[in-house]
């Protein structure tokens, strides 16, 4: 009884700590986050707001910013270039997405089954991953070459003619594509990779056992388990081919009469080659409007399929 | 090389292969042989005399191996653009690691008002992208005078959400117990951080690390827009202009000094992937953006 009344009179009580939560605040925590916080939201949040500011200006690094209202999207809406480079990154999309989607879950489906020299096979498909945009663009710029490139002597080898796959505006779009997608397969293909390695071994076995070929495996057991991780990979690889830009500022710098430039790539060149800024900063508000929209579709799609 | 033997001792297992797996398995390899076979090619070519680089004739093994390529690589400033992305990508790999254990220790163990919002702010900000962000900070750096300087390079490559996410799922797993009981002696919350849970943190260090490094050592846009200074390229944007195309033309020299470039440009990367790929994958995996 005494003892009691003795905790409830704590002295310390007195001095009552703010609490959160039912729990006293650990103050310390803001130190904590302070220095990634502090520059975090300075390139974010607030280079964001400078940024829709100035997409409402005649901006050009030299004088003092005027307004002038909506007229920089109304020019970027009716800029033929601005449209091109639009569709070209739906066009990159097309292409990109469905291989490296498909090939990943092939490629990481064939690792999962930890044959001999898997090991090889799961470094050689992650591999191209880790090095820089100026790797994949010059080694496909010489592999893509029309006249020496070791994929036209390949081809030329059954037959098939020379095709310029950099440099005519019918091919260059997709010959960009496939060095992203030896580029992006590998992040996919790992992310495919751990999604399958939490399938419970029990289920298969299950399975095995209740006389499920391969192909039933795949349908009944694991595509199902996979289907969040296959919806992720679509939408973040989704989000950064519709950015794309360094492979094809290196493979064909947007060229020929801008069959393969991109949306990042107009605003490199217009904006910060041409200081144009207010113009390409309502462009990159454009772009980022594309991106939220294909967010908002995924997020209802997701939610749509959990609620079947 | 415990590390060595546990990313090679894959090769040995045969896992639950059955006799009518091999064609399967066998397609399967050489998928993968002709998956790396761009890499190869790089090399080869690197080291063959123009003359036999610009022929229609395939050969994976150079007939006359000669370092030319090398030697003319050498004649560009690459020692030092190697020294700039070295000290860039180093610097902002270190403190954008340890700025995110911090941040990712309070997010995950810390109780304070705003927590929440921190953490949810962090997630939003993967939806924006940095298009958004480039010609105003493109601006901001310029109007400050900090183009073509270290900081302007190494400051935006510090606060790495990634670096966040892989402590703060580490440190929701990790039991409390050894932090309480230092806490019961009276160590300060940054004493407690410092010296309890940070040492406890090896493994999610070494996956933030590599995936921080490769993130900042391949950086690309960013350095290409701040750096018009030919000293102060890294070596990423200062290797892309090798390529010996123009327009339309290629130039008869050839692919030999690009090949050389990025082999240069790549071997380090490629190096320590080959010896350290369970970090690597770890890295990916534990960005909590598993499915």
């Amino acid at each position: 009884m005494y003892r009691t009344f003795c905790e409830k009179t704590d002295l310390n009580r007195l001095k009552k700590p703010l609490t959160w939560k039912g729990e006293r605040i650990q103050w310390s925590g803001y130190f904590f986050i302070l220095p990634f916080f502090l520059p975090f939201l300075t390139f974010t949040i607030v280079a964001i707001i400078f940024g829709t500011y100035i997409a409402f200006t005649d901006w050009s690094i030299m004088g003092a910013p005027q307004w002038v209202g909506l007229a920089n999207f109304k020019e970027a809406i009716n800029d033929e270039w601005v449209r091109k480079a639009f569709l070209n990154i739906l066009r990159y999309g097309g292409i990109i997405v469905p291989s490296v989607t498909i090939l990943g879950l092939i490629f990481a489906l064939y690792v999962n089954q930890r044959w001999y020299l898997s090991a090889f096979a799961r470094a050689a498909f992650y591999s191209p991953n880790v090095v820089s945009a100026t790797v994949i663009g010059l080694v496909w710029v010489w592999m893509l070459d029309t006249q020496f490139g070791l994929i036209n002597n390949y081809l030329g080898k059954v037959g098939i003619p020379n095709i310029p796959w950099l440099t005519s505006p019918k091919w260059s779009l997709i010959g960009v594509s496939l060095a992203s997608i030896w580029w992006d397969l590998g992040f996919n293909f790992v992310l495919f990779l751990a999604a399958l390695q939490e399938v419970p071994s029990d289920l298969r076995e299950a399975a095995a056992i209740d006389g499920a070929n391969g192909w039933q495996t795949f349908i009944y057991i694991l595509l199902p388990h996979l289907r969040p991780t296959i919806s992720m990979v679509i939408t973040l690889q989704l989000i950064a081919t519709l950015r794309i830009f360094s492979q094809v500022y290196v493979m064909t710098n947007g060229g020929p009469a801008g069959s393969s430039l991109s949306v990042i790539h107009y605003i490199y060149t217009e904006g910060i080659v041409r200081f144009r800024l207010g113009y390409t900063a309502a462009v990159s508000i454009l772009l980022f409007l594309l991106i939220l929209l294909v967010t908002i579709i995924q997020q209802r799609f997701i939610r749509e399929r959990e609620s079947i | 090389m415990k590390e060595l033997r546990k990313n090679f001792s894959f090769l040995l297992q045969r896992g639950n292969m059955k006799p009518r797996d091999i064609p399967i398995w066998l397609v399967g390899l050489i998928v993968a042989v002709f998956w790396i076979a761009p890499f190869v090619w790089m090399v080869s070519t690197s080291l063959k005399p123009p003359k036999e680089v610009m022929t229609r004739e395939i050969e994976w093994i150079p007939r006359h191996v000669v370092l030319e390529n090398y030697i003319k690589v050498f004649q560009y400033p690459i020692l030092r653009w190697a020294w700039n992305s070295f000290v860039v990508a180093g610097t902002a790999t270190i403190v954008g690691t340890f700025f995110g254990a911090l941040a990712g220790y309070a997010l995950a163990r810390l109780n304070f008002p705003g927590k929440k919002i921190f953490f949810g702010v962090l997630l939003a900000s993967l939806m924006i992208p940095a298009e958004m962000t480039i010609v105003p900070m493109f601006v901001g750096f310029l109007k400050a005078g900090l183009a073509n300087t270290y900081i302007a390079l190494i400051l935006p490559a510090i606060p790495n959400v990634f670096s966040v996410y892989i402590f703060r799922q580490f440190f929701l797993e990790l039991p409390k117990e050894l932090e309480d009981a230092a806490a019961i002696d009276g160590a300060s919350q940054f004493g407690i951080f410092w010296r309890i849970a940070l040492p406890l943190a090896r493994a999610p260090m070494i996956a933030a690390f590599i995936l921080l490094f490769t993130i900042n050592w391949n950086a690309f846009l960013w350095p290409l827009l701040i750096v018009f200074e030919d000293n102060m390229k890294t070596m990423p944007v200062g290797i892309a202009a090798f390529t010996p195309v123009v327009g339309t033309h290629t130039q008869l020299e050839g692919f030999g000094i690009a090949m050389a470039g990025v082999t240069l440009l790549s071997l380090p990367s490629l190096l320590v992937f080959f010896f350290l790929q369970r970090f690597f994958i770890e890295g990916i995996s534990r960005t909590g953006i598993k499915g």
